[in-house]
């Protein structure tokens, strides 16, 4: 039955064990162009024969994608999958990018060790701040997690031995076994490897025991608990996994921009990740990274059309920098009202027309 | 389905837009913040460098060749700054820069001097000017960052003599100094070095106060001016949350003798402020639009390129946008008759200015010199003074400082 059709999209429910339910790529076609786009990406920085498919600036982005969409993983196992409310991310990935630079800084730790070291020090921030989530809900915790953004943002202004207070801090580059990587050539690898390992460890997160726990807890937390969930642990352990992703996200951004300062981590970028995953789409991985796609290379987009248009229409130049801060909240309002399963159940919409054409109704 | 074509048209735009443009000429990117937290001072002040290139441009280049140019507006966000920076660098060469603020500028000191473009900054921190790192106090090294003007706490330091005088001419025995300021890089900039050197002139100086750069209600910073009983008190943060200070202290009614930093106040924030600005006595960096002086009429020429009508009346901040160009214009001259216009060659230009004012400016901008050891271009200070009574206002100068060059300041 799952021979010849095994690389198709299958035209029915044919698994026979939970080990075939669980897999990461629904299909071996989608594991394969899984991997074929992830063997691209490596080469594409690469000048082969005299042509490089990406460039400086293209490198930028596709770094600035890596590392947002790590942090936004963590928001959407936090909010996604475990229905909790966080307007507070921004502040532990900030925490990320401090105690990165602090620990490559004070401590001599090398920065490959710092990273991951940052990533476990924002859970334990993470876990601190989780505890109010044991108790209380929706519009109260969205308000305490707001607490925990301007506590932080001003321990950041104010803690010089830890950020160098408001002037910031210099974050080292990036070395593996004393070899500096420098340039966004060698970091790109380094952000490329970080967002394959962390979104599988996230995925495989998902489809283990504690996974499924989450996702109860968001879908009726009475019945999980009610069935012997115990919701005080998942929803704080939900908070720690999503401050470790912000952790190692934010400690990339640092080591990347080689310098750390307070006023990058505002509200505005904890409501830029909330945009991120609404976009994406709540409770799906690779809608996360969809999601922080577009929010990265929306500006850019806007800043080109400005560039291609400002001879017939000179004020779309002239309130450019309005017109990309109006853009933001305009394509959140847009998504909410015509595609509130955002940016995933839009692709998923786009194969299941292509699969069943002509028969799409 | 129509979300399709909205994301194929969406990804077009961005394929197209994403091929960046090769310039042929001499690249200068220009940062501004014309939407942020700063941007009472950052729209004059970015307008004076915009109309500067355009002028330049149009009246020889540099030894004939053009510059291109882009302004950018990063809204005072650092990562919009590094991000610019980034793009600039990736798809062309970048021959210098023109930035704004401290943040970003501080940020970008390290991508600057390793990527060896000399990075004109409207941040006039002590932080900036020590090339080398060989300053007292720690200072990271800068080499390729400049700015024309006195720097933060060279201004602070001004105010702080002048205030000096003032106290003794009122008969104050001991007099209180306190500093005024968000706490961020650019307010905070001059605070420990000015404090040091109000002890030194024999005040007392106060723990700081914060207040927002962004513009509020500031009454219960005033009572605590009012409470701590200072006499002078130095205002760090730019025009916008300066007026809303003002006119809060007016309210609460303090008797303090306010001294502001060269973006504290200029004509506009006068205009807003009104009567609670009278007296409050400020940091100029070159010329105001009612000076005589000759350079003006070329600044008046710059002026036509945003205002052909010559009617608008520029704040004094924009006379230091037209200064900082002219040196970058001055020094690129050089560089092209030694080699050509490349990073090293117009650091090495600038550093073997002396006493320079560039030649169409003469009396605007003041006497600059830079040297491979010392980054501090000018530390001559122009202080001025508001007045505002009844709806007559007026800005006039009531003195001239020149603060020594001492090797310990370096950096601080």
């Amino acid at each position: 039955m799952a021979t010849t059709s095994s690389a198709l999209i299958p035209c029915g429910q044919y698994k026979t064990t939970y080990r075939k339910d669980t897999t990461i790529f629904p299909t071996p076609a989608t594991r394969a162009v899984a991997i074929a786009a992830l063997v691209l990406l490596c080469l594409a920085p690469l000048k082969i024969g005299g042509v490089e498919l990406l460039g400086k600036y293209e490198l930028n982005l596709l770094i600035q994608i890596g590392y947002y969409g790590i942090a936004a993983l963590g928001i959407n196992i936090l909010v996604g999958f475990t229905g909790q409310i966080s307007l507070g991310h921004a502040a532990f990935f900030g925490f990320g990018a401090f105690a990165s630079a602090w620990l490559s800084n004070s401590f001599g730790v090398p920065v490959f060790w710092a990273i991951p070291l940052a990533g476990v020090l924002t859970t334990l921030v993470g876990l601190l701040f989780g505890i109010p989530a044991a108790r209380i809900k929706g519009l109260y915790l969205a308000i305490a997690t707001f607490a925990a953004q301007f506590i932080l943002e001003d321990f950041f202004a104010r803690a010089k031995w830890f950020t160098g207070g408001s002037a910031g801090t210099l974050a080292q580059p990036f070395s593996i076994f004393g070899y500096e990587i420098s340039g966004d050539q060698g970091y790109f690898y380094v952000v490329l490897a970080y967002v394959v390992v962390m979104y599988l460890l996230g995925t495989n997160l998902l489809r283990s025991r504690d996974g499924r726990a989450f996702i109860a807890v968001r879908d009726h937390y009475l019945s999980a608990e009610v069935m012997g969930i115990g919701l005080t642990r998942y929803r704080v352990l939900s908070f720690g996994i999503s401050a470790f992703y912000a952790g190692i996200g934010g400690a990339l951004f640092g080591h990347y921009l080689g310098y750390v300062s307070s006023e990058a981590f505002t509200i505005l970028l904890s409501i830029q990740f909330l945009g991120m995953i609404i976009i994406g789409g709540l409770g799906s991985v690779m809608g996360t990274l969809l999601g922080t796609a577009f929010m990265v290379l929306m500006p850019e987009g806007i800043g080109a059309l400005s560039r291609g248009l400002g001879g017939v229409f000179p004020a779309l130049t002239d309130g450019l920098a309005f017109v990309k801060e109006g853009a933001i909240g305009l394509a959140i309002v847009l998504f909410l009202i015509f595609e509130p399963d955002g940016l995933a159940h839009r692709w998923k919409m786009i194969k299941t027309y292509w699969k069943l054409y002509p028969f799409s109704y | 389905m129509k979300g399709n074509l909205f994301s194929a048209a969406a990804a077009a735009a961005v394929l197209i837009g994403a091929g960046p443009a090769a310039a042929q000429g001499i690249f200068v990117g220009h940062m501004a913040d014309y939407t942020g937290a700063t941007s009472d001072v950052g729209k004059p002040y970015g307008q004076g460098v915009a109309d500067a290139l355009a002028y330049v441009n149009s009246h020889g280049g540099v030894n004939g060749k053009k510059i291109e140019f882009e302004t950018v507006d990063y809204s005072y966000e650092i990562p919009r700054a590094i991000a610019t920076y980034k793009k600039w660098t990736g798809s062309q060469k970048v021959a210098a820069m023109q930035g704004w603020g401290t943040g970003d500028t501080e940020a970008l000191v390290t991508f600057v001097a390793k990527d060896e473009i000399p990075y004109f900054s409207a941040s006039y921190s002590g932080h900036l000017t020590d090339p080398s790192g060989k300053g007292t106090h720690g200072s990271k090294p800068a080499p390729y960052n400049f700015f024309y003007g006195p720097s933060y706490t060279d201004g602070c330091r001004a105010l702080v003599q002048w205030a000096a005088g003032d106290a003794k001419k009122k008969g104050i025995a001991s007099p209180k100094f306190v500093h005024l300021g968000d706490n961020h890089p650019y307010p905070n900039a001059p605070k420990a070095a000015c404090g040091e050197y109000a002890k030194e002139m024999g005040f007392a100086v106060v723990p700081p106060i914060q207040y927002s750069l962004k513009p509020g209600d500031f009454k219960a910073q005033c009572l605590s001016l009012k409470e701590s009983g200072a006499n002078y008190a130095f205002l760090a943060n730019t025009g916008g949350s300066t007026i809303s200070l003002l006119k809060s202290c007016e309210t609460v009614g303090v008797d303090t003798q306010f001294l502001g930093n060269v973006w504290a106040m200029d004509e506009n924030a006068l205009k807003a402020a009104g009567d609670a600005a009278n007296g409050v006595v400020f940091v100029v960096g070159a010329a105001d639009w009612k000076s005589t002086a000759p350079g003006m009429a070329t600044v008046r020429e710059i002026s036509k390129v945003s205002d052909p009508s010559g009617n608008q009346y520029r704040p004094v901040h924009y006379m230091r946008g037209i200064c900082s160009v002219y040196y970058m214009r001055d020094a690129m001259a050089v560089a092209d008759k030694a080699g050509g216009v490349t990073g090293p060659n117009i650091k090495k230009a600038m550093e073997q200015m002396k006493d320079h004012v560039p030649a169409e400016l003469q009396g605007v901008c003041i006497p600059s010199t830079w040297t491979p050891e010392d980054h501090r271009g000018t530390t001559t200070v122009f202080i001025y003074r508001a007045n505002s009574k009844g709806g007559a206002q007026s800005i006039e100068k009531i003195g001239e400082s020149v603060i020594p060059r001492k090797p310990e300041w370096l950096g601080w």
